[in-house]
């Protein structure tokens, strides 16, 4: 499967068949497991060896969600702090981020809450947040309990997951539920919010009179 | 990490504030908003523009998906008849008792009938509660655009490549105000463009701080699209445009070099430029690109390589020459898609060739405007399709290859809705005419709107001068036996091919125009012509057909001339109504005749019934010669499908049309 990945992704890169496209951003301190976990979801793969992303990286995918196809660009950012200014870049065009954290790493879940912050200075503000726990397969280790997880993960008013990339452990889930919840968000945005389209028309409205005008001189 | 001893200035996840960032400015003291960081590495570099570059790709086609989306709304507004609140908004169908149901459109507040609107089922967020809303046809497919190009999260369109007509987009009530919707989200000042009613809107964006140090100002001057109908100002415009883009190319070139010079800045420029990417950049390229669909026209086009290229500049300047390269080139190749196929011949010309004499250009001048009043003749034309086609260039052989690789979405010609496709090129010169006298032509394929020719035409003989000022016009026809009808047309100017690289590029298609025309002529009808007049006559219930006359019909006896007539025939004939045949017309190539034929028949059975024609050549005391023959009906394609729909559709009147003859005997 590993192999087989690269032709498939650029096989889901140049696919322009789909409905919606989502920019989804993974972000957390270095080594919660970012880039496994993209790697996990979008190639099936897993490897425990420990490669500092470069800046930022991402990997396209196309999913079946409720009768449309979703094409995913995961943006997977490195979290050093070094490269901050370069990843910071593109918060403002993500609809989703997942905010991870390592479980048996207690400064990386201490540091959520200035992700937040991150988010809510870069992003767009209608962008929606997943706060994940990653590497729940090394209980021994742990020491972030599910439920201290969930309760910042009430505080901040956004869902919660544990998961793991090594175990395939809600992996999926996390994207599935994230896609669900912006796709909620745009039908509500539209659907609750006409004005949102209708305010575009209104603009429209003006300048078909204007349309006459040259068709006024037109010859034809 | 810990966040609390790190803040000698701020909290160092947040980007320093605009006031900040302009002292910085002052101080020369560069972007980065982490100073004590080291720079990066030459490969991480590598690596980060790596996939910079893999997300361009992605955008650009992103981009093009938009415009695409946008540009089906738009065909579907130009559709829209709007003929009064009695009438449906869409089809134009009168309301009544007996008549379509009027439907208030939700969002639009304008009557539909039920055909052209859609219910959608509203659930709301927080409860399992639907509501059922009608929506017109319009605005549900803006709704679904909205949804589909993300427009909803950013709370307006994103920067798209709108696919440019060379007719219709400049006239398009939509493309201005719609493309405005970035402005909303504060990252780019719009200048209501759309309100000014043939108002020059002049839009000038002084930098932020950022910006600020690379280049002076940015000024885009729009036309409005009625205002470029007025001559005066579509040369005081495009005189502007060229002064312009000196001046842009000046600033670039300052700070390419500047950039190139600074080793040491590498990293700081760097990180601006990232940081800098998302906003700055759908900045600059949104205020060219939203406003680009109004003022291709007014614009001189020479003008926008340049702008393509200060853009490269600002955003790649910082990285290594040899990339800057590359991503100009490859940037370019996007814009290209817009701004190369603008309807001007020969005006497409780069930046580096600005060296024209002044009489040329005031000689292309005139040939735009003249264009543009061409153009405007076709503002209401329906989008013709989409040709994608691959263009290179050999310069050891002096042979431009183009590649025909596929059209989509082409005008139906037959009655099942399907086509049988086939392209003709031709180069044009820079005097407007064509280059060779034979058209080359790619191989038919058949039963498709949207087919894939996967061809390869050469064009032996092009100097690389040549391809400077010259266009490639590609015409598509669709293949029947009695005659090719014009599917669409395409321009595609030669100044952006390479010699080294491939240049693929996807081009909407246009109308007829005087080359086509050509093209169309250069096909050879040995039989000649016949002029056809069909109407249906609801009193008699008939199918009157008016023989009017030919031309050019063959030579068939010794004396250089025929002695031709029209045998007439509908088939298979429900009413047994017999074969009819004109008078003979004596010596002669071009045969007048005007003699009407009645065939009994309900409309209901034209609608399987084909009418023959076949031309004869009397001869006495041997057999008849065969000289062409002509089938109108359900089955036929093009203009004569058209013609006998037209004839049932719209009983009672004439209908008449030339159709060429051909050579194959039906009757046999």
């Amino acid at each position: 499967m590993a192999g087989g990945g690269d032709p498939k992704w650029q096989k889901d890169a140049a696919d322009q068949n789909f409905d919606y496209m989502f920019k989804l951003l993974i972000i957390g301190n270095s080594s919660v497991g970012k880039t496994s976990f993209l790697f996990r979801y979008a190639d099936d793969s897993f490897t425990s060896a420990f490669v500092s992303t470069v800046g930022i990286d991402f990997k396209v995918k196309t999913v079946f969600r409720h009768d449309k196809r979703v094409k995913l660009q995961i943006w997977d950012t490195a979290g050093q702090e070094r490269y901050r200014t370069i990843t910071t870049a593109y918060y403002r065009g993500a609809m989703g981020f997942i905010l991870m954290y390592d479980v048996t790493n207690e400064d990386s879940f201490n540091s959520v809450q200035d992700w937040v912050t991150q988010i809510k200075t870069y992003s767009w503000d209608n962008a929606q947040v997943i706060l994940v726990g990653n590497k729940c397969d090394m209980e021994d280790q742990r020491v972030i309990s599910f439920e201290r997880g969930r309760q910042l993960a009430d505080q901040l008013g956004v869902e919660f997951f544990e998961t793991s990339a090594k175990e395939n452990v809600n992996v999926k889930a996390v994207f599935e539920r994230l896609v669900d919840i912006i796709c909620d968000k745009m039908s509500e945005s539209l659907d609750a919010d006409p004005t949102l389209v209708g305010g575009s028309q209104k603009g429209q409205r003006l300048t078909d009179q204007p349309q006459g005008t040259p068709n006024a001189n037109c010859n034809c | 990490m810990d966040f609390a001893n790190r803040n000698n200035t701020a909290n160092k996840f947040v980007c320093p504030s605009d006031r900040q960032l302009a002292l910085r400015a002052k101080l020369k003291a560069g972007w980065s908003s982490s100073k004590t960081n080291e720079p990066l590495r030459p490969e991480e570099q590598e690596a980060i523009i790596s996939v910079i570059r893999r997300n361009e790709e992605i955008e650009i086609a992103e981009r093009q998906r938009v415009g695409r989306l946008v540009e089906r709304v738009e065909k579907i507004k130009l559709h829209a008849v709007e003929r009064g609140p009695n009438c449906c908004r869409l089809c134009g169908d009168a309301f009544g008792l007996l008549r379509p149901q009027r439907i208030l459109c939700e969002d639009c507040r304008k009557s539909v009938c039920t055909k052209c609107s859609v219910d959608i089922n509203i659930r709301y967020h927080n409860s399992e509660r639907t509501r059922e809303i009608w929506l017109c046809r319009i605005c549900s497919e803006t709704r679904e655009m909205w949804k589909k190009s993300g427009a909803w999260f950013f709370k307006g369109l994103p920067n798209y490549d709108m696919p440019v007509r060379s007719a219709s987009a400049a006239n398009t009530p939509m493309s201005t105000p719609m493309a405005g919707g970035v402005g909303a989200g504060g990252v780019g000042a719009y200048a209501g463009a759309g309100a000014g009613k043939g108002a020059r809107a002049v839009q000038s964006c002084h930098g932020t701080p950022a910006r600020g140090a690379r280049i002076k100002k940015l000024t885009i001057r729009v036309n409005d699209s009625s205002s470029s109908a007025s001559n005066s100002s579509a040369s005081n415009s495009s005189a502007s445009g060229q002064s312009e883009p000196e001046e842009d190319q000046l600033d670039a070139a300052k700070s390419s070099t500047a950039a190139g010079a600074a080793g040491q800045r590498l990293q700081r420029d760097e990180s601006f430029r990232l940081r800098a990417y998302g906003s700055i950049r759908s900045f600059i390229d949104g205020g060219e690109r939203k406003l680009s669909n109004s003022f291709l026209f007014g614009r001189q086009t020479n003008s926008r390589p340049a702008d393509g290229q200060d853009y490269d500049n600002i955003s790649n300047a910082s990285t290594v020459a040899q990339l800057r390269r590359e991503g100009s080139f490859m940037r370019r190749s996007s814009v290209s898609s817009s701004w190369s196929f603008s309807d001007s011949s020969g005006s497409g010309n780069s930046a580096t060739q600005n060296t024209q004499n002044p009489q040329q250009q005031k000689q292309q001048q005139q040939q735009q405007q003249q264009q543009q009043q061409q153009q405007q003749q076709h503002c209401r034309d329906p989008l013709l399709g989409w040709l994608e086609l691959a263009i290179s260039y050999r310069e050891s052989f002096h042979s431009l290859d183009c590649t025909m690789v596929r059209a989509r979405d082409l005008p139906a010609m037959d009655a099942s809705g399907l086509a049988d496709p086939y392209c003709k090129l031709n180069i044009v010169t820079p005097e407007g005419h064509t280059k060779y006298t034979r058209w080359q032509r790619t191989k038919t394929v058949h039963k498709t709107r949207n087919p894939d020719f996967n061809e390869t035409l050469q064009f032996v003989g092009v100097e690389p001068e040549e391809l400077g000022n010259s266009l490639l016009y590609v015409a598509l026809f669709d293949d029947d036996k009695y005659g090719h009808d014009f599917l669409g047309a395409a321009k595609v100017c030669l100044s952006t091919v390479h010699s080294t690289a491939q240049y693929r590029i996807s081009v909407p298609l246009g109308v007829e125009d005087q080359y086509s025309n050509e093209a169309e002529l250069s096909q050879s009808w040995p039989n000649g012509k016949m002029l056809i007049s069909l109407c249906y006559n609801t009193k008699r219930r008939a199918l009157v057909v008016n023989v009017k006359q030919c031309i050019n019909l063959l030579a068939m006896d010794n004396n250089g001339s025929s002695d031709p007539f029209v045998k007439l025939q509908l088939k298979p004939d429900a009413h047994k109504n017999k074969k009819h045949k004109t008078s003979v017309k004596w010596r002669t190539l071009n045969p007048v005749y005007n003699e009407e034929f009645y065939f009994e028949a309900s409309p209901h059975d034209l609608n399987k019934e084909m009418l023959i024609l076949t031309v004869w050549d009397k001869d006495l005391g041997k057999s008849n010669d065969f000289l062409g023959s002509l089938q109108l009906g359900a089955q036929s394609k093009g203009d004569r499908l058209q013609q006998w729909l037209d004839c049932i559709r719209l009983p009672d009147h004439f209908h008449e049309k030339w159709h060429s003859l051909a050579s194959d005997n039906p009757t046999h």
